[in-house]
């Protein structure tokens, strides 16, 4: 995933090759609401076909290659954009939020535009409200092309004063004519034949409705185009509709975009559940958490984005077919799991059964997300494991100390962190945890890990270990320590809170601040970049990320990255 | 506003006495005649009419507890409504007792019913040994609730199968009635700076289950609040 600011610009085959897009957007603003929509501009940008002018109120265009899909997997509102079937006199796609009633855009707390593509996110601009002022509408990014098949895209974030009139005719488009199609939507809306009357109370229905259009749930950011058409078939179209109203909260204002009863981003919650793909960067589209009453309302319905969905499956990080590290990222995908199939972090119930060890087949054993027990009967390989990590044993186990060789204990002491570590042995079980971090088993099946020291656990003894030290300038210490580790056996990641497994994508080069990173798979071409302009040093109140690590590989790598930083 | 997002985390049902809000929120369910003894500090809301006076223990226990190093600093609550207990954001796990004991490190408790006895007890045989670090136990018996603490999920294990060796700062609970004794399993290496880390355990066996907490840092929290 590539971060845009402002102003940037790239074609979109450097950051993705797929042409059926995903465009979810968001703007977070207390008390306001947004109408977003899509002008679909002719090669002079300007809008000579009312038909491409995607909003609420129509929610596609004739060919249907900009479809408005509504509020799903945290945006508030979502676009499919299929490239290959824009017209040829479509020369543009402008990305709209205009404020619907009071207010101005400097309230935007934050928001952002992402494009996914057969559900990962390949590109994300995100803004706040600090760049604009008394506007009340603005163009976020545009989707354009000068050469026939080649598209671009640009974060634009530019500020219209007059709100959406200022749009249109910013756009050659007749306000005249637009502006009370739109404040007369609930009457005009039968006209354009579009499902969403089942709600014509609101104000805003195209917020509401559209998930319920046909694309809406075969579409979201994860898996793109090819989605079993069955599943959406038979769904119940006519129940939620009527189920619809019911849902708005009493008290809350009817027609007010950005709040649609599906809008409560999955992600928003707290993390109560992970989905099986655990730390995949969809991890946003988990299931409810069981038993949290906000998200099992009526009037939820198959293909409702955070509900589990037969026409969705679990998305295995799609585009990364025969993944040198499929086992290693397997069995990160099982940690994420908790013991016997629970949800991370599940809600407890009463009394100490819940909490009873998790017996279990195999040498390494995940108690819960935060502990580990590791077999040591019947097998003749030791774990090595830092110093003090285990909690508790049973049986008969002797702890040693693990000297290391002359050149890791050098290592050890020019980077100042030395990694002291024990080896375990005997006929008993171990339990390891430490600081009641996450603790992730990693299996390496012949592959290569790298893993941040301070992120290191334990291991089987049989596998090599290689240490290294990526320098950099303002690294703290100056420089991490890192270790590769490979082989055949288990190593164990722990991570402070859940982790993240960010896909690095051909293209672009993915980073990740140094205090985060945690592990990354072997044969990426690793450096450290300075995002810091040499004039933003010259004033105080910086961005505060001054160096992160560039990674930079070819399909099927990854890096893991924890939400806390050391 | 939205309000959905925040419906999600609305009061639920209480189960009894004491019912979870998500994993590290204790609801006690107050009625009248059924005091409860918590954590100084640990009230993070209340509705109904809830009193709460800090609870002295007697002279005797006092010296006992300062001797012990784990003096208990305990409020009576007492009233008719809903209370709620958290401590730093440690994990709750909330237990029934019914006749048996647990036995439960100072720092652990969040909150236990009034009508519990309880007691100060050394750790036989290594309290010595683990002067200041709270190895000395409250034990509670009695029928009623108890709510105790751990940082991250715990662990409960079964000592009846096999000798169960826990880290003194991983330790959180076990059940009474279980033989205890401490194992040293520091090496000579050890005094020549090629130490384990580990080097000594709290051994249990026979039947019950120990609580084993996915951390050492036992420190309690509110003493830094001072």
């Amino acid at each position: 995933m590539v971060e845009f600011r402002k102003g940037q610009k790239a074609k979109l085959s450097d950051l993705t090759p797929g042409t059926d897009l995903y465009v979810g957007l968001r703007l977070d603003a207390p008390g306001l609401t947004f109408d977003i929509s899509c002008f679909g501009l002719d090669m002079q940008d300007r809008l000579s076909d009312d038909r491409y002018f995607v909003f609420f109120n129509q929610p596609k265009s004739p060919e249907e290659s900009i479809q408005l899909l509504g509020a799903q997997a945290g945006d508030q509102e979502s676009f499919r954009v299929t490239l290959d079937r824009v017209p040829p006199q479509i020369g543009k796609l402008a990305f709209t939020a205009t404020i619907d009633g009071q207010g101005q855009m400097s309230q935007v707390a934050s928001g952002y535009l992402r494009i996914a593509v057969g559900g990962q996110e390949v590109v994300r601009y995100a803004f706040s409200g600090v760049e604009f002022s008394t506007e009340r509408a603005v163009m976020i990014a545009d989707l354009y092309r000068k050469e026939p098949s080649v598209w671009r895209f640009a974060a634009v974030g530019q500020g219209f004063d007059g709100g959406l009139k200022a749009l249109l005719e910013n756009f050659g488009g007749e306000a005249a004519e637009d502006e009370p199609a739109q404040q007369a939507a609930p009457q005009a809306a039968p006209a354009f034949g579009a499902p969403q009357q089942a709600a014509p109370a609101f104000g805003a229905p195209g917020q509401q409705a559209p998930p319920q259009q046909a694309p809406a749930p075969q579409f979201g950011p994860p898996p793109g185009a090819p989605q079993p058409m069955a599943a959406q078939q038979t769904m119940p179209m006519p129940q939620p509709q009527q189920t619809m109203p019911m849902q708005q909260p009493p008290g809350q204002f009817p027609g007010q975009p950005g709040m649609p009863p599906q809008g409560m981003p999955p992600q928003g919650m707290p993390p109560q559940g992970m989905p099986p793909q655990g730390m995949a960067p969809q991890g946003h589209m988990a299931p409810p958490a069981p038993g949290m009453p906000g998200q099992q309302m009526p009037g939820q319905y198959p293909g409702q984005p955070g509900m589990p969905q037969p026409g969705m499956p679990p998305q295995g990080m799609p585009g990364q077919p025969g993944m040198a590290l499929g086992t290693a990222q397997g069995g990160m995908n099982q940690a994420g799991m908790g013991p016997a199939g629970l949800p991370m972090e599940a809600q407890y119930g009463f009394g100490l059964d819940q909490f009873r060890e998790v017996q279990g087949q195999g040498r390494w054993v995940q108690q819960n997300p935060k502990m580990i027990r590791a077999s040591l009967a019947g097998s003749t390989v030791k774990v090595i494991a830092k110093q003090g990590s285990m909690v508790a044993y049973q049986g008969k186990v002797d702890f040693k100390f693990q000297g290391q060789s002359l050149r890791g204990r050098f290592e050890n002491r020019q980077t100042g962190q030395s990694m002291e570590l024990m080896r375990c042995e005997g006929d008993g079980e171990v339990f390891f945890a430490e600081d009641a971090a996450n603790l992730h088993l990693v299996e390496l099946a012949g592959h290569r890990l790298c893993v941040n020291a301070a992120n290191v656990l334990c291991w089987d003894e049989g596998l090599t270990l290689e240490v290294q030290r990526i320098e950099g300038q303002g690294i703290p210490g100056g420089g991490l320590f890192v270790q590769t580790f490979s082989g055949n056996g288990t190593v164990v990641v722990k991570t402070m809170g859940i982790p993240m497994v960010l896909p690095v994508n051909p293209g672009a080069p993915t980073f990740a601040d140094t205090n985060a990173i945690v592990a990354w798979t072997h044969g990426m071409q690793v450096s450290t970049s300075t995002a810091v302009r040499v004039r933003r040093t010259a004033y105080p109140g910086h961005s505060g990320e001054t160096v992160s690590l560039q990674f930079r590989g070819m399909q099927g790598h990854f890096i893991v990255v924890q939400p806390y930083e050391v | 506003m939205n309000q959905q997002m925040m419906a999600a985390y609305g009061q639920q049902a209480p189960v009894g006495r004491m019912s979870p809000h998500g994993n590290k929120i204790c609801r006690v369910a107050m009625q009248q005649g059924y005091d409860l003894f918590a954590k100084q500090g640990s009230m993070i809301a209340y509705n109904g009419f809830i009193t709460y006076s800090p609870y002295r223990e007697n002279r005797g226990a006092r010296m006992r507890g300062r001797a012990a190093g784990e003096t208990l600093e305990l409020m009576q609550c007492s009233g008719q409504g809903d209370l709620y207990l958290a401590d730093y954001g440690a994990d709750v796990v909330m237990l029934q007792l019914q006749g048996n004991g647990i036995s439960v490190n100072g720092s652990n408790i969040l909150a236990f019913d009034a009508q519990l006895t309880k007691s100060i007890e050394f750790v036989s045989g290594i309290a010595n040994k683990f002067s200041g670090n709270g190895m000395t136990n409250i034990t509670l018996t009695g029928n009623g609730w108890v709510a105790i603490t751990t940082r991250g999920t715990p662990v409960v294990l079964d000592p009846s199968q096999q000798e169960t060796c826990v880290d003194p700062d991983a330790l959180v609970a076990w059940s009474t009635g279980l033989r205890i004794k401490s194992k040293r399993s520091a090496r000579m290496g050890a005094l020549v700076g090629r130490g384990t880390g580990e080097a000594m355990q709290v051994a249990f066996s026979g039947a019950g289950f120990v609580v084993v907490q996915p951390s050492e840092d036992s420190t309690d929290r509110f003493k830094i609040r001072g």
